[in-house]
């Protein structure tokens, strides 16, 4: 668990330093976020391998523990609900949108306060032994943890589109809240977080899907917000409030980066690739049908992708 | 090893008692973000000592002529020229500013009396001729000595100029610029042997110009993907070959080096050797894809070897050998454990330089707390030394430091947790032929001396 904790922590590291390069002098620089491309997809290599069954305990709204990630529908946050092939992949049914599964596990984790350690802020130091575990996990396929999928609560929640949720009221309330520690060890990638839409929204995300990489949405974009496709689910009133602030940052920063980094989605377990795009590349428009892949779990990637995207 | 380098360098490293010599730049505490150093270099002769900075300032520092009444003594470095070499730039079409931060300074050999070196930033690089002024034209017939223009009408003789003796005036004015050729951010340029042409470095490019010709040069290396998304790894440094002006390396961030052999053909993207250490699996972590990530390649004087940074160590490459380094040195293993604060701080980002002396028998690297790690490759030894205001009286010996990695500290070591991760030497410079270094500690530029025993 330490190392998931961990993992996750890294994750959010990780993203706020993406965003946080487009504000540098000097423009991206494309050796750094190519690094931190890296650290991310190693970060959630460990974090979508390991299985860990106490993942959605405790805690409001969440779902039963499901036994490795809970595989997620196609990544909504490029605008299209996946193509129902992709979807037929998931054992469990799905309505878009769907979260990706990892994202809602981080999710799940850090709604928990009754997980291990989960509601606690994140270890900070490193786990060395635990990580290289970890690490190790992360070589077994995924699909070994795809396989719990059809975690009910899979970030139907999750807003993919960052900026339109910015813009409109999103009229389904962030599921299962992030405990505080799972957002303190990264105040800014915290705030990245974003709801996901509940199943009204995918055409306008579809919409914004076509404008090019300012508008395009991150799927699932909130890897710390707990997945929960259920529109009902009650936010609590601190918990939208801190929807909407994670919102407007999430907003920012995928205009900012625009579209295109679908590499993180494509990439495979055994290999991947490392996605970095510099100034001159252009605009990749979000292809749903890029997204979607054979392995359920890489879905998750989404939240990940779309923020992480285009220089 | 062949001692084509600085022939009669004494050997560096251990055997020698570094010693202060002189520290350049402001006291402090508040240093401007323009101050911080970014490059330093020799030049040939090691006359010449070149600093560049974030603001996009060159410092050319001269060693004065030794005093013959103090035959000890060595010849103190003194500012011999100050310019602008780089302004703030903003690509309109990209909505980018252009840092004016130099990113390296490379002297060209000496053929006349003046001075020729190429610096860079992100984008442009040029040539910058230094030349001295000594003499000055007096008694010009169209204009008056104030320079105000005579009336040609009121001019009744004639008279032929002549020179007198001025005060001397160092000039720097750019001769050169070479702009436009990189869509990305420049990381190293490299003089050829030939003296004519040199090679410029960016993520994914590296072109190949002749010093005379500014408006075209050549793309040797193109490792840019079709569609950028695939992309793996990106140059992180690139180099000349010492002798052979058909041959060059350039680094990568995968911890590779590609030696390159640009008879073979036009476009070098096939190397002709690729250097890889195969990576140890027990070792893995988040982070061992950017601490692999090579910040600096340099060949050695002889040509034979070349040497190559990455995070936490120094490795010594010898060509003919592609399957692993000769030597590896750790400069600060016990920052292993604890790579996720520094990757927090974005410390782990930091491109240390490295650099050889002048018979390659020592080579030399930074790190952080203003410390700087030397290592004797004959006597395989290493020492840690300290640049700081501390340490600065006159011809001071430097007393070794120690980094104490658990358990108990002994007196003078100085803990992990206790170092300045803000006072960090990234620029080295040593002498061609003499044990003198140059140390850049952020705003500050250290030269160290050694002892004669």
């Amino acid at each position: 668990m330490e190392f998931k904790l961990e993992a996750h922590r890294i994750v959010s590291i990780s993203l706020g330093k993406i965003y946080n390069s487009r504000g540098q002098r000097g423009g991206i620089k494309l050796h750094k976020n190519l690094l931190v491309s890296l650290v991310l997809r190693s970060a959630r290599q460990v974090y979508l391998s390991d299985p860990c069954p106490g993942l959605y305990l405790a805690g409001s709204p969440v779902p039963p523990p499901q036994p490795g990630e809970p595989a997620a529908g196609p990544p909504a946050g490029w605008g299209e609900p996946p193509p129902p092939a992709a979807r037929a992949a998931w054992p469990e049914p799905e309505t878009p949108p769907e979260r990706p599964a990892g994202p809602d596990a981080r999710r799940a984790v850090d709604a928990e306060p009754a997980a291990p350690g989960a509601g606690d802020t994140l270890q900070g130091g490193e786990a060395a032994a635990t990580a290289e575990a970890a690490w190790r996990r992360a070589e077994v396929p995924r699909a070994a943890a795809a396989g719990g999928a059809g975690d009910p609560a899979g970030g139907a929640d999750v807003c993919p589109e960052g900026p339109r949720a910015a813009h409109r009221p999103c009229a389904c309330p962030p599921g299962g809240e992030a405990g505080p520690g799972a957002l303190s060890c990264a105040p800014r990638p915290a705030k990245d977080e974003r709801p996901v839409p509940p199943p009204g929204c995918p055409r306008k995300r579809g919409a914004a899907a076509g404008d090019g990489p300012a508008d395009c949405p991150a799927p699932g974009s909130s890897p710390l917000k707990k997945p929960r496709r259920h529109p009902e689910e009650p936010a609590g009133g601190a918990a939208a409030d801190e929807e909407e602030m994670e919102t407007g940052n999430v907003a920012n920063l995928i205009s900012i980066f625009g579209s295109s980094f679908s590499g993180l989605l494509r990439k495979s377990p055994a290999g991947g690739r490392e996605e970095a795009e510099a100034e001159e590349s252009g605009p990749e428009a979000a292809e749903p049908g890029q997204i979607c892949c054979d392995q359920p779990v890489l879905r998750d990637i989404n939240p990940w992708s779309t923020a992480i995207v285009a220089f | 090893m062949a001692g084509a380098g600085g022939g009669g360098c004494p050997a560096g490293g251990n055997d020698l008692q570094w010693c202060f010599s002189q520290v350049k730049g402001a006291i402090d505490e508040d240093v401007a973000e323009a101050d911080i150093i970014s490059t330093v270099e020799f030049n040939y002769s090691g006359d010449l000592l070149a600093t560049g900075d974030k603001g996009g300032r060159v410092v050319i520092f001269q060693r004065e002529q030794e005093n013959k009444s103090r035959p000890h003594s060595r010849g103190e470095y003194n500012v011999y020229s100050t310019f602008q070499s780089h302004e703030p730039e903003f690509d309109y079409l990209k909505s980018l500013e252009i840092e004016e931060k130099i990113n390296k300074i490379r002297w060209l050999p000496q053929q006349n009396a003046a001075h020729f070196l190429l610096s860079t930033n992100d984008k442009t690089i040029k040539l910058w001729k230094i030349s001295e002024r000594d003499k000055r034209a007096e008694g010009y017939n169209l204009k008056d000595e104030d320079g105000r223009l005579r009336d040609p009408f009121r001019i009744t003789a004639l008279r032929v100029p002549v020179l007198k003796p001025m005060d001397l005036m160092v000039e720097a004015s750019p001769r050169r610029v070479f702009a436009n050729a990189h869509t990305y951010h420049v990381n190293s340029i490299s003089v050829n042997s030939d003296h004519e042409t040199y090679l410029s470095a960016d993520d994914l490019r590296i072109n190949l110009w002749h010093l005379e010709i500014t408006d075209r040069s050549f793309n040797i290396v193109d490792i840019k993907p079709a569609n950028m998304e695939e992309l793996t790894e990106v140059i992180t440094a690139a180099e000349f070959h010492p002798h052979q002006c058909n041959v060059f390396v350039y680094s990568s961030s995968k911890g590779t080096i590609r030696l390159c052999d640009m008879r073979s053909s036009a476009l070098c993207d096939r190397h002709s050797k690729f250097f890889e250490e195969p990576e140890d699996p027990s070792s893995r972590s988040f982070f061992s894809e950017i601490i692999s990530s090579i910040s600096d390649v340099k060949f050695s004087h002889s040509g034979r070897y070349m040497m190559t940074r990455d995070y936490l160590s120094v490795k010594v490459w010898d060509l003919n050998m592609e399957s692993r380094p000769v030597e590896t040195h750790q400069v600060h293993e016990y920052l292993r454990s604890k790579l996720c604060s520094l990757y927090e701080n974005d410390c782990i980002f930091d491109k240390f330089e490295c650099c050889w002396n002048g018979s390659d028998s020592a080579v030399m690297t930074g790190s952080y707390n203003n410390f700087f790690r030397m290592f004797d490759r004959n006597a395989r030894r290493d020492v840690t030394l300290e640049a700081s205001r501390e340490n600065s009286k006159p011809r001071a010996s430097l007393k070794p430091r120690k980094v104490c990695t658990g358990g108990k500290r002994k007196k003078d070591e100085i803990s992990v947790d206790s170092l300045d991760f803000n006072k960090k030497i990234l620029h080295t410079a040593w002498h061609p032929t003499e044990n003198i270094i140059a140390v850049a500690a952020t705003n500050n530029l250290y030269i160290f001396q050694d002892k004669i025993n």
